[in-house]
């Protein structure tokens, strides 16, 4: 998943909450609360960076907690939250 | 830093 572009599924809808933000799927009507900020800039920046492993740079992730994250993602994708990005939607 | 202390998933029903 690290060399993995992936991006927010565009059903979702990020609200910044004061401990992260809560995600909300339209479609499958399921609930994800992020629960660090970290995270949040993470997902945010999935769209605009090359893979999963810039995105965890530039939101400043440690590398020791990068299996964590891999984790927390793979969890998001799991409910849709996230999905892999294909070429076409890789150049906007 | 694990994935339980990252995200939280929510059943809304």
């Amino acid at each position: 998943m690290l060399g993995e572009p992936w991006t927010l599924s565009p059903a979702v809808a990020l609200r910044p909450e004061p401990f992260g933000a809560m995600a909300y799927h339209f479609g499958n009507r399921k609930l994800t609360f992020l629960k660090r900020m970290e995270l949040v800039q993470v997902v945010r920046g999935l769209a605009d960076h090359a893979d999963v492993r810039a995105a965890l740079v530039a939101a400043g992730v440690p590398e020791a907690q990068w299996p964590g994250y891999v984790d927390a993602l793979a969890g998001l994708a799991a409910a849709d939250m996230i999905r892999p990005r294909t070429m076409e939607g890789a150049v906007a | 830093v694990t994935s339980e202390s990252l995200i939280e998933e929510v059943s809304i029903d």
